[in-house]
């Protein structure tokens, strides 16, 4: 391997952090090795089960796919960027309250994904809508009837707001 | 259904907010002060003698702290029975597998790992192979350990009654023959292990485990380590589904380097080590002869099985019942016959899993409705004819108590409107059931109990010890619940410590579904305990007798007296400084047979208790590709009380997606020679939201009298039946039976195919 680094600026959780890194260093490696967010979840290395899933510019990215250098001067959002104030946010708080988590380990990449659809949504998300927006990250415990419950329920919220 | 306080009610779960905010640390998370990295060589060849492993290269590149090879076995061999002792985590004198461990690095980072990895020297002479089952059971075929004849791990054989007489009596007798491929459990946590070998001789091992109690004597055994000395933490569990109660040689090979490396190490697999060196899913062919009356009632059965189990037992004997005990808590087998050959195979260990035995349960529900339908009856109704009741016993001598499975089977009928849909649906679409019975807990002997400790601190607030292990499920909460509604506190009230070898006593873990019945069982009555006591020292205080005392909300009063309330904190106190501190213990070890074995003796009460479940599903089948979609599944569930509702509803939706669509239609893992063509996600396809129905989850409330609370068992009836009630429901849709799952559109298309040319 090349030991030539580039340094990156990565506006990770709107802080910025300078970063040396190899070439063929990918973003998840630099969030989980060496920010230490390990929200963010290593589970396939081929970009098949979204566990790795950030937000890149809001919209959803799969950090093993995507070299840190990549990344260089955009705006990242990990799972730990979501709760302010201890306080949840609003669709981390309906995973909860649906009981949408069964072990936990797709959560952070499916509350992002389903956060950037309720975003870019313009009417509150049917059903299917919401399978097809989360059909990128795999679930082995839920069958994905209360995440998309939880979803559906943090849709509303949004379009009544 | 009863009121309480907390129980019976959908209230988030404590451990979900954690997970929601990426905080829950997971293995693969956690990191030690000078940790290194732990890196595998794997066996390539599938059966070959290892002559020579040189390792000197290795040791010397820059980096390595470690190498660990048969050389550092203690020439213990491990398997969940002494008879089943075949594995010594690192293979010795030959590799049995593709993928088996031989040896192994830390090193100050992975990429030197990798590198010193290729420097080991593995010198093999290949020996001939067999991969399939009934091959390997074959006169000739090379034998996989020596000591095993015609390669047969374990043979179950159970006999009740006169099966030749229940035929002879019998109107109408059929045989058919099911199968199905290996799968994999599909959990996403990729399998880690972080060891830590302290200078002092303690062992600390943190590691994603459904049964840490099992893994710390394991390792005790295996690195000659006293077993107060294997402390195993509890990380949390990235989804189990079966695949994390057993020993694997990642934890052996872990160890080992901690020990030689004097360092803490981290081992992590990747996705396709995972797939291919934890455990899979038994391949299986089932034959199966039945005898039935004129009106369905089953008079004899004779079931025969071949399972592929890999290159080692792992849970063999459980394996090779599993499946036959979950039919005969289902249906009354007045006379039956099981052969069960678990087989080695030059394939990959074959473990337990959340839906085991699809060939087996979705065979044996399709013939009954193959039989319905050859007798003109409904399914339904030659169910309901079987279906056992409370009071009954099944065939090899286990007492029934609760027993909801008969209005499961009429309420799932009830709900889906079975009556106006079966058979007479548009073509193409059709509907099916499928029900069974389940254990809540195997026979394991000393490991079939759990205790519980509950101490307080002076501010009244306490902690719980328990061994009991949440995968994902919910049981961490569930423990929560069952204290806080015995002591009349608040869910935030209590702490938990659960799963961790150096503090909290032996329980089985989340294995055998008796975490709620068990487990809980033992929360429960040490919470007792602990309110006993507590009233005891307030009956100081208020002076009064204990059983006139009551307690709410932290506050203990005279029962005819809200007024005279004191708070818990008061109590406490007085307990310690009048040298009765108040520490309530408690245990349950289900009744069960203390003879029955599961080769040598299958006789007895085999579990405390058995919950029950019914499932009726909704297919639309392509006639010209051949894809089936599931559109609709409506699931009764008796779990005997529901503990939290919502999380007894999110096992049955789970086992739609696992046992349903995936186990049913989908997933199956490829080989060739041996070699596994689709070790990852991309290849080995897993249900998506976009396949998935809609779910409709309810349940049965029988308060079952062995149960905390009336609580048992609650979630597999879905991921147990689920194949029966698709193959059924395809066979309405259709009129062809497919009787290899997964049910794939190619053995749709070839079984229309073969329809239309008997037609014509």
């Amino acid at each position: 391997m090349s030991t030539k680094k580039f340094e990156v600026r990565l506006n990770i959780n709107g802080e910025l952090e300078k970063i040396a890194v190899s070439a063929n260093e990918t973003l998840r490696e630099v969030l989980r090795e060496r920010l230490e967010l390990t929200g963010t979840k290593a589970a396939c290395d081929d970009g098949s089960c979204g566990a790795c899933t950030v937000l890149i510019n809001g919209r959803p990215a799969r950090s093993c796919l995507t070299l840190a250098v990549e990344a260089e001067g955009e705006k990242i959002t990990t799972i730990e960027g979501l709760a302010q104030d201890n306080q949840l946010h609003p669709v981390q708080q309906a995973f909860v309250d649906h009981h949408a988590i069964q072990c936990g380990f797709c959560s952070p990449g499916m509350i992002l994904t389903g956060l950037a659809a309720i975003r870019e949504q313009q009417a509150e998300l049917s059903r299917n809508e919401i399978r097809e927006a989360i059909s990128g990250n795999q679930c082995r415990c839920t069958g994905y009837a209360k995440i998309v419950d939880a979803i559906q329920a943090a849709s509303k919220m949004k379009s009544e707001e | 259904m009863k009121d309480y306080k907390i129980l019976g009610k959908s209230v988030a779960r404590i451990d979900t907010p954690l997970k929601a905010t990426g905080d829950a640390l997971f293995t693969a998370d956690i990191k030690l002060p000078r940790m290194l990295v732990g890196k595998v060589l794997h066996s390539p060849h599938a059966h070959a003698i290892i002559k020579n492993i040189d390792i000197s290269k290795a040791e010397k590149l820059p980096g390595v702290r470690a190498v660990v090879t048969r050389e550092d076995s203690f020439d213990v061999r491990w398997g969940v029975f002494k008879y089943t002792q075949d594995h010594q985590l690192i293979a010795v004198d030959k590799v049995r597998f593709v993928g088996e461990e031989v040896a192994a690095v830390a090193a100050e980072d992975e990429e030197t790992a990798i590198k010193a990895l290729d420097l080991i020297e593995v010198e093999y002479e290949i020996l001939p192979a067999v991969f399939e089952a009934d091959e390997a059971m074959a006169d000739g075929a090379p034998l996989i350990h020596e000591d095993h004849p015609n390669n047969v791990n374990i043979h179950v054989n159970i006999d009740v009654g006169d099966v030749e007489k229940g035929f002879a009596d019998s109107d109408y007798v059929r045989e058919d023959r099911f199968s199905s491929s290996g799968e994999t459990y599909g959990m996403l946590e990729p399998y880690t292990v972080i060891a830590d070998y302290k200078a002092a001789g303690a062992l600390e091992i943190f590691v994603p485990t459904a049964s840490p109690h099992t893994k710390a004597k394991a390792l005790s055994n295996l690195l000659k380590i006293p077993l107060n000395k294997v402390i195993v933490r509890r990380s949390n569990v990235g989804g189990a589904l079966g695949g994390r109660s057993d020993i694997f040689p990642l934890d052996f090979i872990t160890a080992t380097l901690s020990r030689k490396a004097k360092r803490p190490v981290k081992a992590s697999y990747t996705r396709e080590e995972s797939m291919t060196c934890t455990r899979q899913v038994h391949d299986m062919i089932v034959d199966v002869k039945t005898g039935v009356s004129k009106t369905g009632e089953i008079l004899a059965q004779d079931i025969k099985v071949i399972m592929g189990g890999g290159g080692y037992s792992s849970t063999g004997p459980i394996a090779a019942s599993v499946p036959f005990l979950v039919w005969e808590e289902t249906y009354r087998l007045p006379n039956v016959r099981l052969n069960s050959y678990r087989v080695y195979t030059n394939k990959p260990i074959r473990g337990m899993y959340r839906c085991h035995g699809r060939a087996f349960l979705g065979g044996l529900g399709m013939q009954l409705d193959m039989i319905a339908h050859e007798l003109g009856i409904d399914p339904v109704a030659i169910r309901l004819k079987n279906a056992l009741q409370a009071g009954e016993f099944q065939a090899t001598g286990s007492k029934i108590f609760g027993c909801g499975l008969s209005e499961a089977i009429k309420n799932a009928a009830e709900k889906s409107k079975w009556a106006k849909k079966r058979g007479k649906m548009a073509p193409g679409k059709g509907i099916g059931m499928g029900a069974n019975g389940m254990m809540c807990g195997f026979p394991m002997g000393i490991r079939g109990g759990s205790s519980a400790i509950i101490k307080f601190n002076e501010d009244g607030y306490p902690t719980i010890l328990t061994g009991v292990v949440d995968n994902g499920q919910g049981n961490y909460h569930a423990m929560v619940q069952i204290c806080a509604e015995v002591l009349g506190l608040n869910i935030p009230d209590i702490h938990l410590v659960a799963a961790d070898t150096e503090v909290t006593t032996l329980d089985m873990g989340a294995y055998s579904q008796a975490a709620v019945f068990v487990g809980g069982n033992a929360v429960k009555n040490a919470a007792e305990d602990a309110r006993q006591q507590i009233f005891e020292i307030a009956a100081k205080i208020l002076d009064c007798n204990a059983d006139e005392l009551a307690i709410e909300e932290g506050k203990i009063f005279r029962k005819n007296d809200k007024n005279s309330a004191i708070g818990l904190h008061k109590v406490i106190r007085k307990g310690l400084i009048d040298n009765t501190p108040v520490i309530g213990r408690g245990s349950y070890m289900p009744e069960v047979s203390r003879t029955r074995e599961w080769v040598s003796n299958p006789k007895g009460q085999q579990a405390g208790t058995f919950s029950f479940g019914a499932n009726v599903v909704e297919v639309d089948v392509d006639m010209d590709t051949g894809e089936v979609s599931v559109t609709k599944a409506t699931g009764f569930h008796d779990c005997g009380f529901p503990i939290n509702l919502k999380a007894v509803e999110g096992q049955y939706e789970g086992s739609i997606a696992s046992g349903g669509l995936g186990s049913s239609l989908m997933e199956e893992h490829l080989w060739k020679n041996g070699r596994m063509l689709n070790p990852d996600f991309l290849e080995y396809k897993m249900p998506l939201a976009v396949d998935m129905p809609e779910i409709s989850a309810n349940v049965v409330i029988t308060d079952d009298p062995k149960g905390p609370f009336g609580a048992k068992e609650a979630g597999l009836f879905g991921s147990m039946n689920s194949f029966q009630a698709i193959g059924n429901a395809v066979f309405d849709a259709t009129g062809v039976w497919v009787k290899e799952f997964p049910i794939t559109p190619d053995k749709v298309l070839k079984a229309l195919a073969e329809k239309e040319k008997t037609v014509k």
